[in-house]
């Protein structure tokens, strides 16, 4: 089966000062017609750098595409044009932003920044469109559209705008729908609410879901499948009950470790220790080595290549290696996944 | 909205008069009378006029009687001009310094925009520097140089346009010029820091991410966010153009008020003194008014109790 959206061995860099920040290092990714894929990962391990370059949004200069390819319907959108990356963006990809409070026009009409992708992409007559942006504004659980449309951003509270936004990324009916950790700036009981709301789109729209977040319970809450990424790379991939129940990585369990549990009888939170690589001088090997408890020298040495643990499970690790000791994940693990 | 225009206003009378009283005041140390040849006046003639004006009382009894007057629409008759009420050169003078003024100033912005925004959409490219690099050319260099330069390129030399007059459109031709270039390079350079602050704003790449044209996201997403600061600039601005080409009226030869407001303080003629400097007060204090009223109409966050949550 031909994937909706496929990334091949996709490397991003950014310059910067005379050196190089290499963001992405030969990422591969496929994306499946109704899916959502979660990109896990901490800050600057290349996750949204991943998804602003399906998007077409890496700003040039400083950053660029260096190598790889993004099929989109079997179409490489790296070597589309400006004007051609236009027809794509908002309309068969759309993307939602992590702070709701500034990613809108705070001197526009909500409608009327809800109508504009419409009037771009399908040439609609502006009182047909807002009868539409009504109609998206219901969808998104807006109370009282009729009136709301004609408002201003300020006059909504953020899960309100998030919704909003929501509304602006879904007004073209999109394949896929990218959301740059759409919760993360929203309180716990709104953040709830917009998962269950993409949830319930995604289920009457067959849209494509790709989810980035460092938050495992968003991503245990909404996600099929799940890639973990670390300094650049995808350490680890596989469906949401591989890499919550079967991780293989050491840096998923020390993620999954990490994670607050209601039950734990431990006092603190459990940290992985040290920082992420310097992207601007990656490591040589696996760039979790230095951090790994179990790092071996053929660690620093050498990146292990994916190892094929099912249909699904990709894990790059060189634990996976038949010379390597056996390792087992910590107790944390073992017990967790509640 | 209603409430707080007359509140605004309020406060207004209130600037106004604050100004009257310190300028009253202040007039009254300046040393010698309003009598053209008060040297050769004996002390005895001099005391009979200054009493015939009224000028011997306290000042606080001339204060009261000026304001009782001003609130009767009297603004005195001018010494220097035999009396005749101050307000007929105002109304004879003024028109001509606010039109120069609006002139330079619709001129002014409209470059100054279209400069900043160009130099803040093509911010670190060669574009960017030669706009910039005029900008401080332009803000450095006092008016009258210009207008001096202007003058005699465009004037004497080429003799495209009159040095001097006001009467015929082509007169305004250079005066603009040299009063709009300051404008031009004031605006741009505020309107540049706008537009890169406003174009590396989330809701730019929202609009990017909905597929618009990169032209259509600078015209409808960036220039109006980058204008909401300049207008704050434009309200002092216009009042100092407006009030502030008193060289360049002298070097046109233009019959604004801001000679006649140089002659008043020279020769002491209180009541000129008195209405020029109201007349400047009060297009300060109702410039900043407009401005704010027009702060509302562009930014929806400050129109005041209109709607909301």
């Amino acid at each position: 089966m031909e994937h909706l959206l496929e990334i091949k061995d996709l490397n991003v860099q950014f310059n910067i000062f005379g050196s190089t920040v290499q963001a992405v290092r030969g990422v591969s990714l496929q994306l499946n017609q109704g899916e959502t894929l979660a990109i896990v990962g901490e800050s600057g391990s290349g996750k949204s750098v991943t998804s602003k370059a399906i998007m077409g949004l890496i700003p040039n200069p400083p950053g660029e595409i260096a190598s790889g390819e993004i099929l989109f319907q079997g179409k490489n959108l790296v070597h589309y044009s400006k004007k051609q990356m236009q027809k794509i963006r908002g309309k068969e990809i759309s993307m939602i932003f992590q702070d709701p409070m500034t990613a809108l026009n705070p001197t526009m009409r909500i409608g009327k920044q809800i109508i504009e992708g419409l009037i771009k992409h399908q040439s609609m007559p502006k009182s047909v469109a807002r009868d539409r942006a009504v109609e998206l504004l219901t969808l998104v659980g807006i109370p009282n559209p009729e009136k709301r449309v004609d408002e201003y951003p300020h006059q909504f509270s953020g899960g309100m705008r998030q919704r909003v936004v929501i509304a602006i990324a879904l007004a073209c009916h999109p394949n896929i729908l990218i959301a740059d950790e759409p919760t993360t700036a929203l309180d716990v009981t709104i953040q709830a609410q917009i998962l269950d709301l993409l949830k319930e789109l995604q289920r009457k729209r067959h849209t494509s879901i790709i989810l980035i977040t460092h938050d495992l319970g968003v991503v245990a809450n909404i996600a099929d499948r799940v890639a973990v990424m670390y300094g650049g790379k995808i350490v680890e991939t596989g469906t949401l009950d591989e890499i919550f129940y079967q991780p293989k990585h050491p840096y998923t369990w020390g993620l999954l470790s990490s994670m607050p549990k209601l039950h734990s009888k431990a006092k603190k939170l459990q940290a992985i220790p040290g920082s992420p690589p310097d992207l601007s001088d990656p490591p040589q090997g696996c760039p979790f080595a230095p951090r790994c408890p179990y790092a071996m020298k053929v660690c620093q040495e050498h990146m292990p290549d994916q190892a094929v643990l099912s249909d699904t499970q990709r894990t790059a690790c060189w634990l996976l290696d038949d010379r390597a000791p056996k390792v087992e994940p910590p107790e944390t693990i073992r017990a967790g996944g509640e | 909205m209603a409430y707080y225009i007359l509140k605004r206003i309020g406060y207004m009378l209130l600037t106004f008069f604050i100004v009257i009283t310190l300028t009253f005041l202040s007039m009254k140390l300046l040393p010698g009378t309003p009598f053209k040849q008060q040297n050769r006046l004996t002390p005895e003639q001099l005391n009979q006029l200054m009493h015939y004006y009224g000028l011997d009382q306290p000042v606080p009894v001339q204060y009261v009687r000026y304001l009782w007057n001003f609130i009767h629409g009297d603004l005195g008759g001018s010494f220097q001009y035999g009396m005749q009420p101050v307000t007929d050169f105002l109304w004879q003078r003024f028109p001509v310094s606010l039109q120069l003024g609006i002139e330079a100033m619709i001129v002014g912005t409209i470059f100054g925009i279209l400069f900043g925004v160009i130099a803040g959409m093509y911010r670190s490219t060669t574009l960017d520097w030669g706009t910039m690099a005029f900008s401080v050319v332009g803000f450095s260099i006092p008016s009258f140089i210009f207008a001096a330069i202007l003058q005699y390129v465009f004037g004497v030399q080429l003799r495209l346009f009159p040095v001097a007059g006001w009467n015929d459109p082509w007169n305004h031709v250079l005066p603009v010029i040299s009063l709009a270039i300051g404008v031009t390079a004031e605006v741009a350079r505020f309107m540049r820091t706008e537009m890169v602050e406003v174009l590396s704003q989330d809701y730019i790449v929202t609009a990017e991410a909905k597929g618009l044209a990169s032209s259509a996201i600078v015209m409808k997403h960036g220039i109006r966010n980058a204008l909401i600061p300049i207008v704050t600039v434009l309200g002092p601005l216009t009042a100092a153009v407006v009030t502030g080409s008193l060289v360049i009226e002298n070097i046109f030869t233009i019959p604004g008020i801001g000679t006649q407001f140089v002659e008043s303080v020279v020769t002491n003629d209180y009541p000129m003194i008195m209405a020029t400097t109201e007349v400047y007060a009060g297009l300060y204090i109702v410039t900043i008014f407009i401005v704010d009223i027009l702060y509302g109409v562009i930014d929806p966050r400050i129109r005041v109790s209109g709607g909301g949550k």
